[in-house]
This record gives C-alpha cells, structure tokens and sequence, in this order.
C-alpha cells in the first residue's frame, strides 16, 4: 500500500488513515527515509489521528522513524495520538523516550518543530 | 397413601383458609420482637399480606417467581428504610416458625402426614429464606459499588487554570483502580481543552510508594503522548525520603515543591513559547 507522504515548506507530513500491515509499516520507513535525503526536509510529522489502534511493532517502528531521521538531521513530531491508544500503549508497558516530540494534532505539532527548530538555531547561533 | 400434589392441595387450601390467623400470628410475634417498630399499621398490614401471599404462591405454583420478585422489592425497600440484615432474615425466620407451628397444629394427630407435609414445606420456605436474605445482600452490594462509583468520579477533579494549563489535585491514597480512572479523565481533558501542560499536585497523597510512582509515570507516559508536557509538585520530604530510599528513578519528571512554583514553572514554559510564536 501507497502511503503519500507530502511536503508543505521545509516539513513532511505523513497522515496514517487506515490500519497498516507490518511489511506496509517497513516499505514506508524506507520511503520516508528516501523522501528526507530527497527533500533535504527539516521536520517530519506523522499523524495517526484516524488510527484506533496501535500495536507495540507500529510504536517502535515510529520511534526508530524517529531515531533515524534524526540521524539525518531532520526533527520529527507525532501527531494526533487517541487517549485510548495512548492507554493502551502505556498499559503494555510500552515507554515513548523522552526527546520524542508528541502533540494533541497537526497545528500543535508543525508549531512545535518550529519552535524546537528556531530554539536550536538560537543554540547555534550562541 | 396420598399422592404428593393432592397434600399440596391440601396445605395450601389449609393455609388460604387460615389467612387471617397467620398473618396476625406473625404480626404479633414481630411485634413482640420490636421488629416492626419503624413502620406503620397499614404498613405492617402490607407487609404481612405481601408475606403471606408470596408464600402461598410459591408453595401453590411450585416455583420461585414471586418470592424473587417480592425479595427484590423488599430489598430496595429495606436498603432505603435502613434495615438491617439481622432484621430482615430474623422477619423470615419468624415467619418459616410461624407456618411450621401452625402446620404442627394442624397434623398433630396424623405423624406421617406431617412428616410428608414438612418435607414439602421446609425445603420451599428455606429456599424462600434464602432467596430473600441472598437478595438483600446483593441489593447492599449493588449500592456500595455505585457509591464506590460516584466517590472515584469526584475524588479526582481536572481543572483548567489558565488555557493551555491543567491543574490535578491528588487527595487520598491511590490504587489501581482509582489510578486508571485519573488517567482517562485527565487524557480526556486534555483533548477537551487542548492543553499543554499537566500539574499534578500530590500534596494531599499520603503514602508514595513504587506503585503510586509507577502510575504516576504512566500518567505522564500517556499524557506526553497526547503532547501534553507533566509537572509534578507537593512530593513532601518523607515521601521524597520514601523514594529516594526504594530507588524509584523520576529524573525525567519535572518536579517542584509547591503547586504555586510548579503554576510558576508552567507560565515561564508557555511565555517562552509565546514569545517565540511572535
């Protein structure tokens, strides 16, 4: 399955709208992946608003998204997390590392990797 | 020899016949108890009825319908009017005497038939005894656990301070059950209000051992994942003691002694992101 991954200014926005096999979840990391060094993006966003469920392999296979965009250089946010996945998640003793960025939905969350990003001009720019 | 339902007949017809004495017989003997004092004498005249008329229709139809029923409403009624267990089965109790001396009474003379009739009214009015008492229990439980139930909802308010803040105040101690239902509502509050940061006061908790500390990182788990940044404050010394010494890890939790510095530290967290909006 085709995931489009779109591109807004410097971010890239990826919004889950149905349940993804395993081996759909890997293709994608790939693509991503590909997109970032293409794109040369600065952030990365994911939304799983439409998703009721999420298994432990989706969670890791989002946080190692994460860890490897970082790797090239690019901040990544998770958007749109259900308050019952997020039960769940935290029930099957599932822990998110504290440097992910998390928010309540897309707005929230492209604010957020601005703000992160402008902050760690800033750090530089010191 | 006389067929089991033919002396059926007969003790319920016995029983129809002498209505009035028995239920008089057992107002009387409840009375006398001091059983019957809350209520009124029409009240009383219900009851005995209602008794009386159970009991006859399940010793009649041969199954337990009607006593289930009247348990039922017996129990509501007796929760509300504050009866007590020891009041109700001692009711019943009285009653099975009742109807068993007055069915000595009756076959005295006649030793096996009245050992055929005990043997069809004692299982029937224990079984009635049963159903009645069973039932009273179970309405108590019913009302302890909805009482349960409202005492969880209020004991953990969220509230909205300012408009990306909320403030939850932990007073009492926290167990499993009551952790979860903090988790919900506060996740739900979180979507509702669109909030960012969480400060979850614990000033009024008691006792933090490993498993309040385990829930609370869940807590903060969860809401993080809802982009919602937690603060802790009010841990008091002994409790920080406590922590410290059974090598529970809150390094990633932001903590601060005072709900007023954690509102504090809330303020400066979203001023900056204020400024930097601009």
């Amino acid at each position: 399955m085709d995931i489009p991954i779109l591109k807004i200014e410097d971010f890239l926005i990826i919004s889950f709208q149905n349940e993804l096999s395993d081996h759909d979840l890997e293709e994608l990391r790939e693509n991503v992946l590909e997109h970032i060094k293409k794109t040369n993006a600065k952030g990365l966003v994911i939304d799983i608003t439409a998703l009721g469920i999420v298994d432990s392999f989706m969670a890791r296979t989002l946080s190692s998204i994460s860890d490897m965009a970082a790797l090239l250089g690019t901040k990544t946010v998770i958007v749109g997390i259900q308050p019952a996945v997020a039960l769940t998640l935290v029930e099957l003793g599932l822990r998110i590392k504290w440097k992910l960025l998390t928010a309540l939905n897309l707005e929230k969350g492209i604010n957020l990797l601005r703000k992160s990003i402008e902050s760690e001009k800033e750090i530089a720019h010191d | 020899m006389i067929g089991n339902e033919k002396l059926l007949e007969e003790l319920t017809g016995l029983l129809e016949d002498n209505a009035d004495q028995l239920k008089n017989q057992w107002v009387k003997e409840m009375t006398e108890m001091k059983l019957l004092e809350k209520l009124t004498p029409v009240e009383i005249e219900q009851q005995s009825s209602a008794i009386y008329d159970t009991c006859v229709l399940t010793i009649k139809n041969g199954n337990y319908d009607a006593a289930k029923k009247y348990a039922r409403e017996m129990a509501k009624k007796g929760v509300l009017e504050a009866m007590t267990v020891d009041q109700i089965i001692m009711g019943m109790l009285k009653l099975r005497d009742v109807y068993g001396r007055f069915i000595f009474s009756k076959y005295q003379q006649e030793v096996t038939k009245l050992y055929k009739v005990l043997d069809i009214y004692e299982p029937i009015a224990n079984r009635i005894l049963n159903i009645v008492a069973l039932a009273f229990v179970q309405e108590r439980e019913r009302v302890i656990n909805e009482q349960q139930l409202a005492m969880l909802e209020l004991s953990t308010p969220v509230l909205q301070i300012r408009d990306q803040i909320l403030v939850v105040p932990l007073i009492g101690t926290i167990d499993s059950a009551r952790a979860a239902q903090i988790v919900e509502q506060l996740l739900n509050s979180i979507v509702d209000t669109q909030a960012s940061i969480v400060i979850i006061d614990i000033t009024g908790v008691p006792v933090i051992d490993t498993a309040v500390a385990n829930h609370l990182i869940k807590t903060i788990q969860a809401s993080k994942m809802l982009g919602a940044d937690t603060i802790i404050t009010g841990i008091s010394p002994a409790n920080a003691q406590t922590l410290v010494s059974l090598g529970v890890d809150l390094s990633m939790m932001t903590t601060k002694g005072t709900l007023r510095s954690g509102m504090k530290l809330a303020d400066e967290m979203l001023r900056i992101e204020i400024v930097e909006k601009v």
